[in-house]
């Protein structure tokens, strides 16, 4: 290890100190305020510390990281996340009955740091030990009002569900190895494009790896957790499970599918589109009629899943592409739509009961604005983000004639409309007399929903420089 | 100087914006913009009239380019502006003409509403729109700007038609109004995409010489576009048979109907076909049918003018009949008196709407004409104006703004086309009923005894009467002056006069009509005024001598039924209820529940029944998402060992 590689893991580092930092900083001084400040500032660096390493890359630093570009696009992707959680959370705390709010923080950052070793592993130990990080870090977090019986709840289910399913992770980290005697993605990758179709042990081992990472992105008929954990989980805890997690299982999904022959090798392929299909149309008609928001949401990123499925068997040149433009627009909108939540959710219990958002256009314009926005993009509707995303999937799809899953996506697009356009509908229906009266917008939380409403519409409107920024992650 | 016109449709279109934007402009900042742009928009207008007049520009045109809209696939719209003398003298038009109806509305609009002065600045929002729209129909360089300035005025017509929102009745005469014209909007918008399939561009002067060199005359397509533009200037200038709107269209304020109703937006129509008449020329069949269209419609919508109680209603059907005589005038080719008698028809027309705004404001909303009477000395200001404006209509001296109705009579006796003589028996038959039905009017209004309404709005024994607001008389006094002097610019030359109009629109219309010998004229002019002077002696004797006649005439069963038929228009909006509305309401109904909506509705209902399934996989249970978890392990593993 040379200061090179110092350099290349830089965000991570400046991740894991922070973290330190502010466990000490509330050992000595409990301080909401302090915690917050300390935080945003971690990120910071660590977002700074990602440029320094950006000239650097691509760098293989010790067998089990790899820090190439998208490794350090989706870790900056996973920052920006983190650093709009923290502004949505301190308000979001304060206005809840929580007694200590600090180690909060030391959870988000942990979190984002499993997150970006996930997101640069090229071996199944560190994917492992990143997955393990960002899961631990996240049963706390979902259960940290330990008043709140719900939080409680979905906390242990996430808990049980989790270690099962790491266990079938665990096992066919397991298969792989006794076949290959190597946990190098890249040797995996080799071997099973060695010529001779890949040994059945290997497919079983690749099979209940992928249980594991279905598991973390909730893919159908791995799904059935998300839900309720996010209906239980405070409202930027499940922001944070909605994108940061997801986002990063999803990277690595990218480097680890990516390098092996899926739309050569038949079981492979039928696999994940049975997984795209199935999360596209099972998330959707899960979501059609659901009252609560959070639970809808969640369906709703069931679905999303599915349809970055589709960009990623794609393949090709334009996979990586559609990928992270998709996740991108996701992200901004998923936040900003667990965002509005939080900031309108009373104390003692969050506002995702469809009579908190009635006629919410009448008594917070703006806020009902942002939604409205929000709904629009992971609607797909043009001039936002999520059409812009949605867009490069199809292409991505249709470039590679996947007809399949393409119409499969455009069916899938008319069944969301319905239910994002009724929550639109419930944003401007005249209220009932008497409208629930919502706690005052907090100052963080309101500048993080402009900046990723601005985010959303220059995304949706003038894509060009952005776009501009993803090329560089093409292969060339 | 030229670089200015991009001002005169901007000024207005600032004003429209300025006034939606500002919530709380107070009452006279309204007044201030809503009128001042439009009279600032004048102003550009006259000032460019003088140097066009002063120093001609070379081709007597001037083209302003301010960009191009998009470059798809040949079609490069430019957003540009097109300054001649045909142009000109329609901005100038509507513009100052414009400008005094707005000044005139600053105090009526003050008065009107519930409460009084609601929706001011609504009012002036759309007014100032309206204007923008009618500046960018006719300074277009380029069809697909026409047609964009085409249907803004069609919508601000449609706004302010329906000003009065909270009346139904208001609601539904604007959507007619609406609907109406929009078919011939749909005509007008095939015609554009032929024009640009076959002649491969919009811009108005390219078409028109691509045209000229392309087609025969007599052609197929000469005759099919034409057909087409005439549809939708039928249905702009309320001619026969989409004429049904325009009586209707009276239930907006009466600045609008002056403005938008008469002087305006229902001449489109005959800009139109004046701006495109290269291709009516190209196709005889089609330029003969306006001729006819147009007297017919003159004679229809006289007899109708004749049985109308509303004093409104009365002037719809004076303007549906002027529209006719323009119709009349470009069918046999007279494009520049057509256009003359275009400009004095928004002088005299507006005036008497403008009078009679004041007549039924005063008279507590009153319509009715046979409940006033007797108002000649209660407002003698409106009373006057409202005669100047009269006499200008019927052609009556000392008015002489009406002689252009003369020049279009003896266009008609001389044009080399068929059926000229008919034309013009037509023609002159109408000279007779415009003048019964206008001196019938200005009797029942004016004269006799005191109405019902005029001893309630002037009781006897109060000897002040309130005083006009200067705002409304100058407008009045102004356009009266118009009445009087207007008519010089283009006197007969039977009567020693000088065709400055003529020449000045030569450059835009070279090949004149048939020039009439002198003494022909004579006799036509001679004609015509005894048909008018017939005509107001008629009304004066039927309608203020001895009344009791026409009543009784009215009253045999003939009469009746002849009354009944002219009173609803010859029955138009009847047969159309009966052969468009309800068919079409009847298939709507019964197609209500069709069988594709079925197929929609199943798809629906499996898509919630799925929802209601799935639902239910969603219990809460861990060790039943656990098995789940199990379950998609298994089933991975299958697809890994057997595919």
């Amino acid at each position: 290890m040379n200061g090179g590689d110092l350099l290349a893991l830089g965000p991570l580092i400046a991740l894991g100190l922070t973290a330190v930092v502010v466990m000490l900083a509330a050992a000595f001084c409990r301080n909401h305020r302090l915690a917050v400040a300390l935080t945003l500032a971690g990120l910071t660096a660590a977002g700074v510390a990602l440029v320094c390493a950006w000239p650097l890359t691509p760098r293989q630093v010790t067998p089990l990281l790899l820090i190439d570009r998208p490794a350090l696009f989706y870790t900056g992707l996973m920052l920006a996340a983190a650093l709009v959680v923290t502004l949505l959370s301190h308000g979001y705390l304060e206005q809840q009955p929580i007694g200590r709010r600090e180690e909060y923080y030391v959870l988000v950052l942990t979190t984002t740091l499993g997150a970006g070793v996930l997101a640069a592993s090229a071996h199944f130990a560190s994917f492992f030990l990143g997955l393990e990080l960002l899961s631990v870090s996240l049963f706390a977090l979902v259960a940290y009002p330990r008043t709140n019986p719900l939080c409680i709840e979905a906390g242990i289910k996430y808990l049980v569900l989790a270690g099962t399913s790491s266990a079938f992770l665990l096992f066919g980290v397991g298969l792989v190895y006794a076949a290959l005697g190597t946990l190098d993605f890249a040797r995996l990758a080799a071997a099973a494009a060695g010529g001779a179709a890949p040994g059945l042990l290997i497919l079983a081992g690749v099979s209940l790896t992928l249980v594991g990472i279905g598991f973390k992105l909730s893919l159908v008929p791995f799904h059935l957790w998300a839900p309720d954990v996010y209906q239980g989980a405070p409202a930027p805890v499940a922001a944070l499970v909605a994108t940061v997690s997801k986002g990063a299982v999803f990277a690595l999904l990218l480097r680890y599918v990516g390098q092996l022959p899926v739309s050569q090798h038949a079981a492979l392929f039928t696999m994940f589109t049975v997984l795209a299909i199935a999360s596209m149309f099972i998330g959707n008609w899960l979501a059609l009629l659901q009252q609560n928001v959070k639970r809808l949401l969640a369906y709703s990123s069931i679905a999303h899943m599915g349809y970055l499925l589709v960009a990623l068997l794609a393949g090709g040149r334009w996979a990586p592409a559609a990928v992270a433009v998709y996740l991108t627009a996701y992200f901004v909108t998923t936040l900003g739509a667990f965002g509005v939540v939080a900031v309108l959710s009373p104390r003692g219990r969050d506002a995702d009961a469809p009579e908190d958002i009635l006629g919410l256009a009448w008594r917070r314009p703006w806020l009902a604005g942002v939604f409205t926005l929000m709904l629009l993009s992971l609607a797909g509707i043009p001039l936002t983000a999520g059409f812009v995303g949605k867009f490069f999937v199809l292409a991505a799809g249709v470039n590679s004639n996947l007809w399949l899953l393409a119409a499969a996506l455009a069916v899938n697009s008319a069944i969301g409309l319905f239910y994002y356009l009724r929550l639109i509908v419930l944003l401007f229906r005249q209220p009932a007399p008497a409208p629930a009266a919502t706690p005052p917008l907090p100052r963080l939380a309101a500048a993080a929903l402009g900046a990723l409403t601005l985010a959303l519409l220059w995304l949706g409107v003038y894509p060009a420089p952005f776009l501009q920024l993803i090329r560089m992650l093409m292969p060339d | 100087m030229f670089e200015a016109l991009w001002l005169i449709p901007a000024l207005p279109l600032t004003g429209f914006i300025l006034l939606v934007a500002g919530q709380r402009w107070s009452r006279r900042a309204v007044a201030v913009i809503g009128a001042g742009s439009v009279g600032a928009a004048a102003l550009v207008a006259l000032g460019l009239a003088v140097r066009f007049l002063v120093a001609p520009p070379p081709g007597h045109a001037v083209s302003q380019v301010l960009w191009t809209w998009m470059n798809v696939a040949g079609l490069t719209p430019r957003i540009s502006l097109y300054l001649d003398a045909l142009s000109l003298t329609m901005t100038v038009v509507v513009t100052v003409v414009g400008f005094l109806i707005h000044l005139y509305s600053t105090a009526c609009m003050a008065e009107q509403g519930e409460p009084p002065g609601e929706g001011y600045r609504r009012f002036f929002a759309y007014m100032n729109l309206f204007v923008a729209s009618m500046l960018v129909l006719v300074l277009a360089d380029n069809l697909l700007l026409l047609y964009l300035g085409w249907e803004g005025v069609g919508v601000c017509s449609y706004l302010l038609i329906g000003f009065w929102y909270q009346d139904p009745a208001n609601g539904r005469a604007a959507m007619k109004a609406f609907i109406v014209t929009r078919v011939g909007d749909t005509a007008l918008a095939v015609g554009l995409f032929l024009l640009f399939v076959h002649l491969g561009t919009l811009q108005i002067q390219e078409a028109m010489q691509r045209a000229a060199a392309q087609w025969t005359p007599g052609s197929t397509l000469a005759v099919a576009a034409a057909a087409l533009l005439l549809g939708g200037a039928v249905g702009k200038s309320a001619q026969l048979p989409l004429q049904t709107w325009l009586p209707d269209a009276m239930a907006g304020p009466t600045p609008v109907s002056a403005l938008i109703h008469a002087a305006t937006m229902v001449t489109a129509g005959v800009y139109l076909v004046a701006r495109t008449h290269v291709l009516f020329e190209l196709a005889p069949a089609v330029q003969l049918l306006v001729a006819v269209l147009g007297a017919a419609t003159l004679l229809f919508a006289g007899f109708s003018a004749l049985t109308q109680w509303d004093l409104k209603r009365v002037l719809a059907y004076s303007t549906i009949s002027q529209l006719g005589y323009m119709f009349l005038g470009l069918g046999v080719g007279a494009w520049s008196a057509t256009m003359f008698h275009f400009v004095t028809h928004a002088v005299f027309k507006s005036l008497l709407f403008l009078a009679a705004g004041v007549v039924i404001a005063r008279l507590h909303e009153e319509h009715n004409m046979f409940r006033m009477g007797g108002l000649r000395r209660k407002l003698p200001v409106v009373f006057w104006t409202f005669l100047a404006g009269a006499c200008a209509l019927t052609s009556l001296p000392p008015a002489t703004a009406g002689f252009s109705k003369e020049l279009i009579l003896n266009a008609a006796w001389c044009s080399a086309g068929p059926g000229g003589p008919w034309l013009y028996g037509a023609g002159l038959a109408g000279v007779f009923l415009t003048a019964l039905y206008t001196f019938r009017m200005v009797f029942l209004t004016f004269f006799g005894p005191p109405g019902d309404q005029t001893a309630k709005a002037f009781p006897a024994g109060s000897a002040r009467r309130p005083l006009l607001e200067k705002a409304m008389a100058l407008p009045l006094l102004v356009l009266a002056a118009g009445c009087l002097f207007g008519g010089l610019l283009e006197w007969p030359a039977a009567l020693g006069g000088h065709p400055f109009f003529v020449k000045f629109m030569s450059s835009v219309f070279p090949g004149a009509a048939e020039e009439c010998p002198l003494a022909t004229e004579r006799i036509l002019s001679a004609a015509a005024v005894l048909a008018t002077l017939l005509g107001a002696l008629s009304a004066y004797v039927l309608f203020l001598r001895c009344p009791g006649f026409a009543r009784a005439l009215a009253a045999t069963p003939a009469g009746a039924a002849v009354h009944r038929f002219w009173l609803s228009g010859w029955g138009f909006d009847g047969l159309y209820d009966r052969l468009f509305v309800r068919p079409l309401v009847w298939v709507a109904r019964i197609n209500q529940a069709d069988f594709i909506d079925q197929m929609y509705q199943g798809l629906a209902q499996l898509n919630v029944g799925l929802h209601r399934l799935l639902s239910r996989t969603q219990n809460g249970r861990v060790r039943w998402y656990a098995a789940g978890l199990a379950v998609g392990a298994i089933l991975l593993l299958m697809m890994a060992v057997f595919l």
